[in-house]
């Protein structure tokens, strides 16, 4: 029976801010700029002023020259003002990983990682409580923070590739850090430059009070590397940069479902109507295509009329496209033609909406072979993902697409599904866990199941990952090379929004003990102070997840639900 | 597959060229069972390290599927060679009894173990639900106390306890805890008609009203059969370690003190 209790302040957003050394004289020179000058201070709420956020939510950080900003394919959570120098975007062809410089996270020592089995407490959950009250450790969000990068030949660079100038006063970032996508492009500095970086958390909210920044990023956001987000996909990667800067001017992009989707639908769920009727409908089936849709960020669902109801055929996520084969049915003169499928919105998409001229301009006429293949009857909604031959024992293919689709597991990169007929049910996957994680497990062995497969309640370490939205202090962030979702223990504040936005209830709030195993409670209501944990891959550790490792009948799996169909790389053999 | 493969290849040309060594060597030096013996015996340790393995589950030390792929055709090499060593005779002294029953009970549980691993796994899940093996008792309790008060509410509404007489008298008993044990771990039927059993005697002597709760108490009854399923066969799934562990430590070490034994003796 423990008597004794330690207590602390609880943390608030201000204990963690994103630049520690931010100082009034660094706030008055930001004043001066014209992009901040020009924000009205009154539209601000005194509990969230604008001193606030810049305070809180900003940091000015300097490059030089050769220095990578921001690099192509890394997660970010920030965007970025130029206040002085000049830096350069790469177009398309981006740069190789070996100029960019790119590592992966750092690891514990072996031996580190074997000395946890024996300094493993009885009593979970321990912390370090000195730790929360050094400003030291609230400086970096762990996994996240890129050190100086430099460009490998930066002058080779600067002359052979294809970039564009970004001048003092632009805004750039901001796609990546608001829609919670890679980065389109790498960004380096081209001389002395000096830029103020806002977590995304500040970018939200000067978007909300001020009018002129709304209006910036959501131009910026429609606009941000869209040729080069073309350049990458299938139809119209072979196009040069000219036209496609045209057909990318000439692109309407929207917006369907909500941003912070989580909510609507955990309401969603067990309600009568919790399925396409409620999503918002992007076309109709039988709709007469007008132009191609491509996916920019988020999911859309396919579904054709089946009788009384929708039947689900696939779904759709960023880069694939949809009408393309309808549209070269019109291109070749067939009449009639409509789109065979509806799409809906799951949770919330961006939308590109191509018009059919540019096809008829610049991809039809180089795409003759598709005259045969429509002759045949091929095309036209050739579902992108076939689930069949991983459950064809259990269900039907539609049956499966339904459920994958309705439980949004197809957000998920790293779902941990086991297959049941193998699990003996043993537990070293929960064992395993624990001793990799201060004696407490970081999933839950139960959850949906569907057949012999089960997904258990462990972070899916999603594409859109719905959880980043509303954290206070960005503890909760991806980390910049892998997209893994982590916690920073020593910023999280346990204020529960991440546990609460998860729309698979996969994140747990914890009360921590300190190094004596007594309880940490807050000084003023003498409630438990409340850390939020979850999956991290064993991110530290070698050998990838302990659960994996662990399961002696590898029955249980990490995977894209992308990737689980006949040609995707998880093995065919497992799921016999 | 590959790898499991690979390693039934190598265990098997292994088993080839060892019993072919042992017919040469008997007929030129003698005492092969020096060799086959040391074999043994480093294949008993390699066998053991994959319980040191499992603890080790934070080490990148290769997958434990991996290992277990490779412990069991070890495992059955370790037999082959066994026969090699004692030359397929039964033993004659206590000590060597004794070993050799070891052997054989740690192989057997071994051997039940990969059964039983092959084959409860689809089963429980064929039961349609999931249940975490530490909370089954607080399943069985919340079944039971939706079981008394749909009692309850039985007598209240219809005025009669003859379905309540007939809970107390028998199906008390089957809510209490996990029933029909060995019948669920050998797929028998008998807990589904003892069910239908209790059921159907009592159905006569109740009104409509009273039927339509017998059904509700029938449906908590299966349900409580699938919780009994997944007891019986989780338990056994993790209790059978419980036998092999113990079996393979006190072998280890049994054996470290025969060569001991031989070592001092013989050499």
């Amino acid at each position: 029976m423990m008597n004794t209790v330690a207590k602390i302040s609880r943390p608030t957003r201000k204990s963690a801010p994103f630049g520690p050394d931010m100082t009034d004289h660094d706030l008055q020179k930001l004043y001066a700029f014209p992009e901040i000058a020009a924000i009205d201070k009154s539209k601000f709420p005194t509990k969230n002023s604008l001193e606030d956020i810049l305070k809180n939510d900003t940091r000015i950080k300097r490059f030089k020259p050769g220095e990578i900003v921001v690099r192509e394919g890394d997660y970010g959570n920030s965007a970025f003002l130029i206040l002085n120098g000049k830096l350069r975007v790469v177009l398309s062809p981006g740069l190789t990983n070996y100029l960019l410089g790119q590592k992966q996270t750092p690891k514990k020592s072996l031996w580190k990682s074997l000395s946890q089995l024996f300094t493993n407490r009885k009593i979970s959950e321990v912390r370090d409580i000195h730790r929360y009250s050094d400003p030291a450790n609230q400086q970096t969000v762990k996994g996240t923070e890129q050190h100086s990068v430099f460009l490998q030949d930066f002058s080779t660079v600067l002359n052979s590739s294809n970039t564009a100038l970004l001048e003092e006063g632009t805004l750039f970032g901001e796609l990546a850090a608001l829609r919670r996508i890679p980065r389109s492009a790498t960004v380096f500095s081209e001389s002395h430059t000096e830029l103020l970086e806002i977590r995304w958390q500040g970018l939200r909210e000067l978007r909300k009070y001020d009018n002129n920044w709304r209006r910036l990023i959501e131009k910026r956001y429609s606009e941000g590397g869209l040729a080069n987000f073309l350049k990458k996909t299938t139809l119209f990667g072979h196009l040069s940069e000219e036209v496609l800067q045209e057909i990318a001017a000439n692109t309407l992009f929207k917006s369907y479902g909500t941003y912070d989707w989580a909510v609507p639908y955990k309401n969603m769920r067990g309600s009568e109507n919790d399925g396409i009727q409620r999503e918002p409908v992007i076309i109709h089936q039988g709709d007469y295509p007008e132009d191609l849709l491509i996916v920019r960020a988020g999911f859309a669902r396919v579904s054709m009329h089946h009788k009384e109801g929708d039947q689900t055929i696939t779904y759709l996520g960023a880069g694939h496209a949809y009408g393309d084969d309808e549209l070269f049915r019109v291109w070749e003169g067939e009449n009639n033609v409509a789109f065979k499928a509806s799409i809906t919105a799951l949770g919330y998409v961006d939308i590109l909406k191509i018009p059919a001229i540019y096809l008829e301009k610049y991809v039809f006429p180089q795409q003759k072979f598709r005259h045969d293949a429509q002759k045949k009857g091929e095309g036209a909604l050739k579902p992108k993902r076939q689930f069949s031959n991983l459950l064809h024992h259990s269900t039907d293919n539609e049956t499966l697409m339904e459920w994958v689709v309705q439980e949004r597991f197809i957000n998920g990169t790293q779902a941990m599904l086991i297959n049941l007929d193998r699990c003996v049910r043993c537990d070293d996957c929960v064992n395993a866990c624990a001793d990799a994680h201060a004696g407490n497990p970081r999933f839950i062995r139960q959850g949906k199941t569907f057949g012999n497969w089960m997904v258990a309640s462990a972070c899916m370490h999603c594409m859109d990952p719905v959880c980043l939205i509303g954290c206070p202090t960005g503890a909760i962030t991806r980390v910049v090379t892998e997209g893994t979702v982590i916690i920073n223990d020593d910023t999280c504040i346990g204020c529960e929004t991440c546990a609460d936005s998860c729309p698979y209830s996969n994140i747990q709030m914890v009360a921590i003990n300190d190094n004596k195993g007594n309880p940490v409670l807050d000084l003023e209501s003498h409630k438990p102070i409340l850390k939020a944990t979850k999956c991290d891959l064993c991110i530290d550790h070698y050998g990838g997840p302990s659960c994996v490792r662990a399961c002696s009948q590898d029955a249980l799996h990490r995977v894209d639900f992308s990737d689980v169909h006949p040609e995707g790389p998880v093995n065919r053999e497992w799921v016999k | 597959m590959t790898l499991t493969l690979a390693v039934w290849t190598l265990v098997s040309l292994a088993m080839v060229f060892l019993w072919q060594w042992t017919q040469i060597t008997e007929f030129t030096i003698g005492f092969p069972s020096i060799v086959t013996g040391w074999v043994l015996f480093g294949i008993l340790v390699a066998l053991a390290i994959y319980n040191i393995r499992k603890k080790l589950s934070v080490l990148p030390l290769a997958n434990s599927s991996t290992w277990l792929n490779v412990h069991f055709p070890v495992g059955l090499f370790a037999v082959g060679v066994f026969w090699l060593h004692t030359g397929f005779q039964w033993p004659l002294g206590n000590y060597e009894i004794f070993l050799t029953l070891l052997f054989y009970l740690t192989t057997l549980t071994g051997l039940l173990g990969l059964l039983i691993q092959r084959s409860f796994p689809k089963r429980l899940t064929l039961s349609g639900t999931e249940y975490i093996f530490e909370r089954i008792p607080l399943e069985i309790f919340s079944i039971q106390e939706q079981a008394k008060e749909l009692l309850l509410n039985c007598t209240r509404q219809t005025k009669r306890d003859t379905l309540a007489t007939q809970y107390m008298a028998h199906l008390d008993w089957y809510f209490q805890r996990p029933r029909f044990f060995l019948s669920h771990v050998f797929g028998g039927k008998k807990c589904e008609t003892w069910i239908r059993q209790q059921c159907s005697k009592v159905e006569i002597a109740l009104n409509p009203q009273e039927r339509t709760f017998l059904q509700n108490l029938f449906t908590l009854a299966n349900t409580k059969k699938s919780i009994d399923l997944h007891y019986a066969l989780q338990s056994i799934l993790k209790y059978w370690m419980l036998f092999h562990l113990p079996l393979a430590a006190a072998l280890m070490t049994l054996a470290i003190w025969h060569l001991l034994l031989v070592s001092v003796y013989f050499l």
